[in-house]
């Protein structure tokens, strides 16, 4: 080795023994050359364009990021999860037109714009099968994703178009505009709207059910809590199916529901328009602008005169949100709720950590959550709060010039502020991007944005 | 040297569902107890309303049973100087929305999703431990435990035996 290199050393001297000088004539520019060259178009996103950011609990593998691990122990990860304490940009919607987003608990699915067989995606944990099947060895099914793989679905037509979705806990409902709503994944209490088969194994299971139609009419949305499933039909009636232990069916009993039902009580004869729940407590919003609920109520969620911590009907909160003006957005979480009104206000009720202060509060009323903290000043005086979501614990919003704004909660860093402590206020999260959608779920979330320009 | 302390750690069907909880706690379990009985069960609605039957007229007793009953749990006989007290110290304050703000690194606190779905059971004291563990493992004898094993699992020596997640005495 050593000589070869003395070798190396005397021949390069020789060939370089000569000297050399670089020219001295310079080349003069050439104006009118200068301006037939090409000039480089650095490539600009599309107002079309649509990425989606990630943040929180990226062990499970929900977000498809892999997150750097430091080589500190064999078994490390065991006591230290990878985070991810900012919004990160995910490559997937870079290389698919995403259009629709779910967060569930620990797995995320998205669906993107094709005419092919493979329009839905998901990532995260699959003990449940409630992102498909996916068996690397026949007979082997993965129990964890790391990465979006395609979830196979029967459509009819390859032109379906998938134009809805939402995640519970352990199970997945995907809308489609004239094949109605495929559910996956686990069905003990009867979520998945398919009757419940007492020893059925989840894990590595292939079924997926299809509800065409509810009350001889089109579904139009879907909504999941964590272990129940509720339905817009076209005309503006709710189905509910899945556990109903704490009335959150809003059937009039407390037993699990197979087939979906029509939801009693007084919101029958109401045009809905949305429903929103991501626990046990359901809100739901009719065309008018009026607030109605069910479900758990234990930290008085949905106050009852006589006091129920469960409530099995619909109830309308008109008297409760009398003179907040018309809701245009509702959020239920885990123990509180929170609407936003025309006036682009939003308020908050419940437990938790709700935005009002550091202490960890009980309101009873819906209360302001003082519109300064969402960046309305006299520079500034028309930001108005347009869409809320919550998470089991976290609650976010975003106003009209597309700002998400994060309290609550921290849960592994779900609240993308780049630190695990709880949030008391409302804050700004860093987002390279014009807020769309937020999708909160209990240890990460999910905006979809579109770019400045 | 005390003699050590029984209990029943029951994971709930959300943690044994979710790899990342159940991986966590079962490094918790494997380090600071003597894992001495560990089993997967599938309960059955009936079940779970006899072993619950102390909640009966409660409004959580329903919701509380029919959780229980929808997937597999996992049951662990934990033996440890101070093992209810510890077992119950890791977990938490049994409820998960108003616990998670006073102790937020508990096990609860960390993995908790909503009151019923709270991670993990422990028995409160003695009396209840040997009841439920009589219950979910009706071979396990007290009394050759208190004879011979127990002596045997507090000196040793015993090794973990990671195919029935328990630990074992070493031959």
């Amino acid at each position: 080795m050593h000589a070869i290199k003395v070798l190396l050393r005397n021949k390069s001297a020789k060939i370089f023994s000569g000297r050399y000088y670089a020219t001295s004539k310079q080349k003069i520019p050439d104006l009118e050359e200068e301006d037939s060259l090409p000039v480089f178009q650095y490539p600009t996103s599309k107002a079309s364009d649509r990425n989606m950011y990630m943040w929180g609990l990226a062990e499970t593998g929900a977000l498809g990021i892999h997150m750097p691990r430091g080589k500190k122990g064999r078994k490390q990860y065991r006591n230290n999860f990878s985070l991810c304490w900012y919004p990160m940009r995910s490559a997937f919607a870079e290389r698919f037109d995403v259009e629709h987003v779910a967060a569930g608990y620990g797995f995320t699915v998205a669906s993107i714009k094709t005419d092919e067989q493979h329009k839905v995606f998901g990532t995260g944990i699959n003990t449940d099968s409630q992102i498909g099947y996916h068996a690397p060895r026949i007979g082997h099914p993965l129990e964890l994703l790391l990465s979006p793989a395609p979830i196979f679905l029967p459509y009819k037509s390859l032109e379906t178009k998938i134009i809805g979705m939402d995640a519970g806990r352990a199970h997945t409902a995907i809308l489609t505009d004239n094949e109605g709503v495929y559910t996956l994944g686990n069905n003990a209490y009867g979520q998945c709207g398919r009757k419940i088969n007492q020893n059925e194994d989840y894990k590595g299971s292939v079924n997926s059910h299809n509800i065409k139609r509810l009350g001889g009419e089109k579904i139009t949305s879907v909504c999941c809590g964590q272990d129940h499933t509720l339905f817009i039909t076209e005309s503006g009636k709710v189905f509910a199916c899945g556990w109903g232990a704490d009335g959150q069916t809003g059937l009039g009993t407390y037993d699990n529901r197979a087939i979906p039902a029509q939801v009693k009580g007084d919101i029958t004869s109401e045009k809905i328009v949305k429903v929103a729940s991501t626990g046990d407590c359901v809100l739901a919003l009719n065309d008018q602008g009026e607030v109605f609920g069910w479900g758990n109520s234990e930290y008085g969620q949905i106050p009852m005169q006589c006091g129920s911590q469960q409530v099995n009907m619909s109830y309308s909160l008109l008297e409760f949100c009398r003179g907040l003006g018309k809701i245009t957005d509702i959020a239920a979480g885990g123990s509180f709720c929170l609407i936003v009104n025309e006036a682009g206000d939003a308020f908050v009720w419940g437990f938790g950590l709700l935005g009002l202060g550091p202490n960890v509060k009980h309101s009873n009323k819906p209360k302001q959550i003082p519109s300064t903290l969402f960046g309305r000043n006299e520079f500034n005086t028309d930001s108005r709060v347009e869409k809320v979501a919550c998470g089991i614990g976290h609650l976010a919003a975003i106003t009209n010039d597309g700002q998400l704004y994060m309290w609550g909660r921290n849960r592994q860093g779900c609240l993308g502020l780049g630190y695990t402590k709880d949030q008391y206020f409302p804050l700004k999260v860093a987002i390279g991007g014009h807020v769309l959608k937020v999708l909160c779920s209990v240890d990460h979330s999910v905006a979809i944005c579109r770019p400045f320009t | 040297m005390q003699k050590l302390q029984l209990t029943l750690a029951i994971i709930k069907p959300h943690a044994v569902s979710n790899p990342v909880v159940l991986s966590f706690i079962r490094n918790i379990l494997k380090n600071k107890f003597i894992v001495v009985k560990t089993k997967r069960v599938n309960l059955d609605t009936e079940t779970a309303c006899r072993f619950y039957q102390e909640h009966v007229g409660k409004f959580f007793y329903n919701r509380l049973t029919t959780f229980m009953a929808s997937g597999c749990i996992d049951l662990h006989v934990l033996g440890h100087v101070n093992a209810i007290h510890l077992w119950r110290k890791i977990l938490g304050p049994t409820s998960v929305y108003k616990g998670q703000f006073q102790d937020p690194y508990c096990l609860r606190g960390m993995f908790g999703i909503s009151d019923t779905r709270n991670v993990a059971h422990g028995s409160d004291s003695e009396d209840s431990a040997e009841r439920e563990i009589k219950f979910f493992f009706p071979e396990f004898s007290f009394y050759h435990w208190r004879l011979d094993d127990e002596e045997w699992f507090r000196r040793g020596p015993i090794i973990f035996n990671d195919h029935f997640f328990q630990h074992v005495k070493k031959l």
